[in-house]
């Protein structure tokens, strides 16, 4: 601890050390927000003084700021997609100034890939591993069904694979999906998807961008070993009343905003829902009392965003945020069952910004978070249920300091309260012949302190660095540990620059789960008795090339990860309402490297990306705890190993009203586990043999590629009085009906009938969606 | 667990309502495994000791299966007498239950008796095993309640009561057949007294017996091991098919091959429904 507390201090000294120089050139601080007309906040927009070759990017929250000489200046704000603004300044104190933005077209469909500010920007950014998306952006691609995915977005930027077939999770340079830091508002959202991952819990209207951060962590953020998913809120409009919406194939929203006080305050709510369950309850409806009537279950999600900001002066500033989802699903069977099952999230946020002076300014959030499950069987006076949950109280504050135009720092801290319910159940009669139940709950105190500093050391050599230091404690036992950062960017020319990072990141809370995919089921266990928190360190390196007069970037990055601590669970493991869950626990190692190959092109008529990994993912757990370990202690390709990956996405803006829009997947073939022997069990009784697979090794079985193109189609409509902004959408998922593998089962071939002999066994191929066509109808006024 | 399969029904759901024709034949290239030796031999009290020796074969060879007929069966009794069971395949009438060795005793099996099992051949295989014969644990009744529906297409439900010794590791098994248990059950399913420990137990059903159905209730008692094989083989199928499932290990209960060798303890009870 006191080697940690020394070394916090050296970063905080370190960049002190140079404010006394910088303040006698008589410089001055320039901060600020950036917004468009809507008064969104544009993270990634950029203030720029090309006669002194300075500047700054927005952060996530919008806010800019940057040190200039007194004097007069000529300031550029740009970001892309809107009409860049020159503005003079006499610049002879300290100044807050702030900007609104234009579009730079009236085209709702305006074409913009990407958000991160523009490719030189990102050329200079010593940050690496980054990537910045909008929802603006994200709503112009071609979606399942039509309905827009931020995550499944995200999964187009090379280093992200996805679970399967249309799932909206993450698997971020090897990591798994439970190893992702998703926040939203800064608060940890534990479950981000409905209906096993299909579609992420983010509803696009309520979002403004978000964040993926694959390699190179800033100090700030920790908990989680691969990836930070940070997803921002949008901001209500605070000059006018907004409805906006639209309807959907299988879902609609609803998203009305406007403001609190004219240019102080501003709200945002925001509503969606599915509507599976209309056409399946008509569906039963008409078969209902037909010989073998078996009902289709009942299923919908839905979710709730609200926010609402307010300035309480020049120098504060109040946000709140919530999110509330469930997914419902239920049906009562002809025996008489009741089913139900629901599951969601419930998140809330309040954030206090406070600028001391120009130089340091505070967020200080206040955050709620859970997650739960909740499965309930009925039958006349019988009941059974069973039950999770984990519920997280966080408090964190972040402070940016700025001494001088060479330094500036960020540091902070964390501190949260978990609640883990990781099982709960209670079945019994209402007549009290018999009652019995279990509770397993556990508490956790988690919390960090941090400290970095971007260092500006030449013209040419930019540094991140920084320190984490976090513990966690739950019951009797404690764990802590230090987590470095780095990053260094050098400017070998103008348009070329070299990148690195390492970082190393603790995991203190392990998602119990015995599938390869997130399902609702799973639950979070802390760390406690042997269960050791999980730990992985990466390096990375890369280089960035500006191309044909700045309008292409070339980024290659090379990474290789190395994790300890990693989890498994024992064949046939009892998760559920179990005391004794330590026990069920494997422990092992994990490496992932590879390679990515990143083009993107921003601006013009055509924009888009291509982007190439190469990537290995291993792990492997030794003989252990009376058990084999898995694969006998040999090494194992987890399922979302993939050696190859090509994504291509192309946005053309064809006239003013139409754009089209393509993505090009292709996968190696998820890594999957099949039976390559049998034996017939025939149990007390004869009969029906029933047949009992013999697996072989671990995932040693690849299933054929994957490979799929989307095509897509933005046409705004003309505005009229009544409805005011309104576009179609129309996207086509898996335009050439490629049947991709979803999974491969082995099936009996009978002579006839069920009651016929078994006459030869073979290999079927589920695929999960054919050529979907889809339509959605957006609306603004 | 079993929370899973309705949202994969949900699943399929959707991919069917969006097309079908989603499977197709393919080409898979296995590893080989080698053939090993599987067993399968329940004892029962005053019964003729039977045993079913087969082969592990690849998963997409020939149904038929493979008899081994060099293989020699010894059993040892709780007396510690050996016997070496005959080769003399055939089907039990009353269980339908093909075997390839059989004894010429009846056996006598009281709980707490010890049995052991040795099965090998002329390729060097061995197979052992021991098992130790449960308790008997009683239906103290059977009960059963019909809905409210009319008379003509009411259904009942059925409950079986018992009390489950103190001390874990009681595991169990209710069959419920219609008519006759050479049929396939109604009912069947394991549970286990890991969060009732020593309290009665009442194991339901659906609303699914009809008036005047006839059933025969089966309650079993084992121990971890059998139940842990049978859990094994259900974990194993289901993983075959369900892309959410990790596939598992067969966890036998013998030794040098894949099987189970257990000793059966039941009590059954016949019931009329009207």
């Amino acid at each position: 601890m006191r080697y940690a507390s020394f070394l916090l201090a050296v970063i905080l000294m370190g960049s002190l050390a140079g404010s006394s120089a910088a303040q006698a050139q008589e410089r001055y601080k320039l901060s600020g927000y950036i917004r468009d007309a809507s008064s969104n906040i544009l993270p990634g927009a950029s203030v720029a003084v090309p006669a002194l070759a300075a500047g700054a990017t927005a952060d996530s929250t919008g806010f800019y700021s940057l040190l200039l000489p007194a004097g007069r200046h000529q300031l550029l704000v740009s970001f892309i997609g809107y009409q860049t603004q020159a503005r003079d300044l006499s610049l002879t104190r300290a100044q807050r100034l702030s900007f609104t933005m234009a579009e730079s077209s009236n085209t709702l469909g305006e074409v913009v890939v990407e958000g991160s500010g523009t490719l030189e920007q990102k050329l200079q950014n010593p940050q690496m591993s980054v990537e910045r998306l909008s929802a603006k952006e994200a709503k112009l691609l071609p979606a399942l069904f039509g309905e827009v995915d931020i995550l499944k977005t995200l999964q187009l930027k090379p280093g992200v694979q996805n679970g399967g077939e249309g799932t909206s999770g993450l698997f971020v340079r090897g990591g798994s999906s439970d190893q992702n830091l998703v926040l939203l508002d800064d608060a940890l959202v534990y479950n981000p998807s409905h209906l096993f991952g299909l579609f992420s819990v983010f509803n696009p209207d309520a979002v403004q961008s978000v964040d993926l951060y694959k390699g190179g962590f800033p100090a700030q953020y920790g908990g989680r070993l691969s990836s930070v998913v940070d997803v921002k809120m949008r901001e209500g409009d605070n000059q006018k009343y907004v409805t906006s919406g639209g309807l959907g194939l299988i879902s609609s929203r609803l998203t009305v905003e406007g403001p609190i006080v004219k240019d102080k305050g501003a709200f945002l709510v925001s509503g969606r829902r599915t509507y599976f369950d209309i056409f399946t309850r008509q569906i039963n409806k008409l078969n209902e009392g037909q010989p073998d009537y078996n009902p289709i279950p009942d299923y919908y999600f839905y979710d709730f965003n609200a926010k609402a900001n307010y300035k309480l002066g020049e120098r504060d500033q109040v946000f709140l945020s919530g999110y509330h989802g469930r997914d419902q699903f239920g049906f009562a069977s002809q025996g008489g069952f009741n089913f139900n099952f629901s599951w969601g999230n419930t998140v809330g946020a309040a954030r206090w910004n406070h600028i001391f002076n120009n130089r340091l300014y505070l967020n200080t959030t206040a955050s709620i978070t859970r997650y739960q499950y909740d499965v309930t069987n009925k039958l006349d006076q019988f009941s059974f249920n069973l039950a999770s949950d984990i519920q997280d109280i966080a408090l964190r504050t972040d402070l940016d300091y700025t001494p001088n135009d060479r330094h500036a720092l960020k540091f902070g801290g964390q501190l949260t309260s978990h609640r883990f319910g990781v099982g709960r159940l209670q079945a019994g009669s209402s007549d009290g012949r018999f009652n019995f139940g279990s509770d397993v709950r556990y508490r956790g105190l988690e919390g960090g302190l941090y400290a970095s500093d971007n260092y500006k050391a030449t013209d040419k050599l930019q540094l991140e660095y920084g320190l984490r230091l976090t513990g966690f404690q739950s019951g009797s036992n404690t764990y802590g540990g230090l987590e470095p950062r780095g990053a260094a960017r050098y400017s070998l020319t103008p348009k070329t620059s070299l990148k690195a990072s390492y970082a190393l990141m603790y995991q203190y809370v392990h998602l119990v789960t015995n599938s390869g995919a997130t399902l609702p089921t799973d639950i979070w266990y802390p760390s406690r008795r042997s269960v050791k928190p999980q730990r992985s360190q990466q390096v990375a390196t890369g280089a960035s090339f500006l191309l044909g007069g700045g309008k292409y970037l070339l980024t290659n990055e090379v990474y290789y990860k190395w994790s300890q601590n990693q989890v498994d669970f024992k064949d046939g493991a009892q998760l559920f309402v179990n005391p004794d869950l330590d026990s069920e626990f494997l422990f092992g190692r994990g490496w992932a490297y590879g390679n990515e190959l990143y083009l993107e092109k921003k601006q013009g008529r055509t924009t888009g990306w291509i982007g190439y990994t190469l990537s290995w993912s291993k792990r492997r757990f030794l003989p252990q705890r009376g058990t084999s370990g898995i694969n006998d202690g040999r090494v194992f390709f987890p399922n979302y190993d993939r050696r190859h990956n090509l994504t291509v996405v192309v946005l053309h803006q064809l006239t003013e009203r139409l754009n089209l829009t393509g993505s090009f997947v292709y996968t190696t073939g998820n890594a999957t586990t099949l039976p390559a022997g049998r034996f017939g069990v025939q149990d007390v009784f004869g009969g029906d043999i029933s047949v009992a697979p013999i697996y072989p090794d671990r995932n040693s079985f690849r299933l054929a590629p994957y490979h799929r193109l989307d095509l897509g189609l933005v046409w705004k409509l003309k505005p009229n009085r009544w409805f005011g902004e309104s576009d179609l959408t129309f996207s086509v998922y898996n335009a050439y009906n490629r049947r991709n593998p979803y999974f491969v089962f082995f099936d009996q071939v009978r002579a006839g009938g069920e009651d016929t002999p078994v006459t030869s066994y073979r290999a079927r191929q589920v695929s999960l969606f054919p050529t979907i066509p889809a339509v959605t109808y957006n609306f603004k006024f | 667990m079993k929370t899973r399969l309705p949202f994969f029904g949900a699943l399929l759901t959707l991919a069917g309502l969006s097309s079908c024709n989603l499977q197709k034949d393919i080409e898979v290239d296995l590893p080989a495994l080698p053939a090993q030796l599987v067993t399968e031999c329940y004892l029962e009290n005053g019964q003729l000791p039977r045993v079913t020796v087969t082969e592990t074969v690849p998963y997409l060879a020939d149904p038929a299966p493979v008899l081994p007929a060099d293989v020699t069966v010894r059993l040892t009794l709780a007396n510690g007498q050996v016997e070496t069971l005959r080769f003399a395949p055939g089907v039990d009438r009353a269980t339908r239950k093909a075997y390839t060795h059989v004894g010429a005793r009846r056996l006598v099996a009281r709980p707490g008796d010890v049995f052991g099992l040795e099965v090998t051949d002329s390729k060097g295989r061995r197979v052992t095993g021991t098992a130790t014969t449960p308790a008997s644990i009683a239906i103290d009744s059977l009960e059963y309640k019909f809905n409210g529906r009319p008379v003509e297409e009411r259904e009942a439900y059925v409950l079986t009561n018992f009390r489950d010794p103190a001390g874990l590791g009681d595991y169990y098994r209710l069959q419920i057949h219609r008519d006759s248990i050479g049929i396939a059950p109604e009912i069947d399913y394991d549970v286990e007294d890991r969060l009732n420990d020593g309290t009665n137990f009442t194991l339901g059903t659906s609303y699914r017996f009809d008036n005047n159905d006839t059933l025969l209730v089966t309650l079993y008692h084992f121990d971890r091991p059998y139940y842990l094989f049978r859990q094994s083989v259900q974990d194993a199928s289901n993983a075959n098919g369900n892309p959410f499932a990790q596939p598992s290990a067969i966890k036998s209960t013998v030794e040098g091959g894949i099987g189970v060798f257990t000793v059966l303890s039941y009590d059954r009870k016949q019931v009329i429904i009207r």
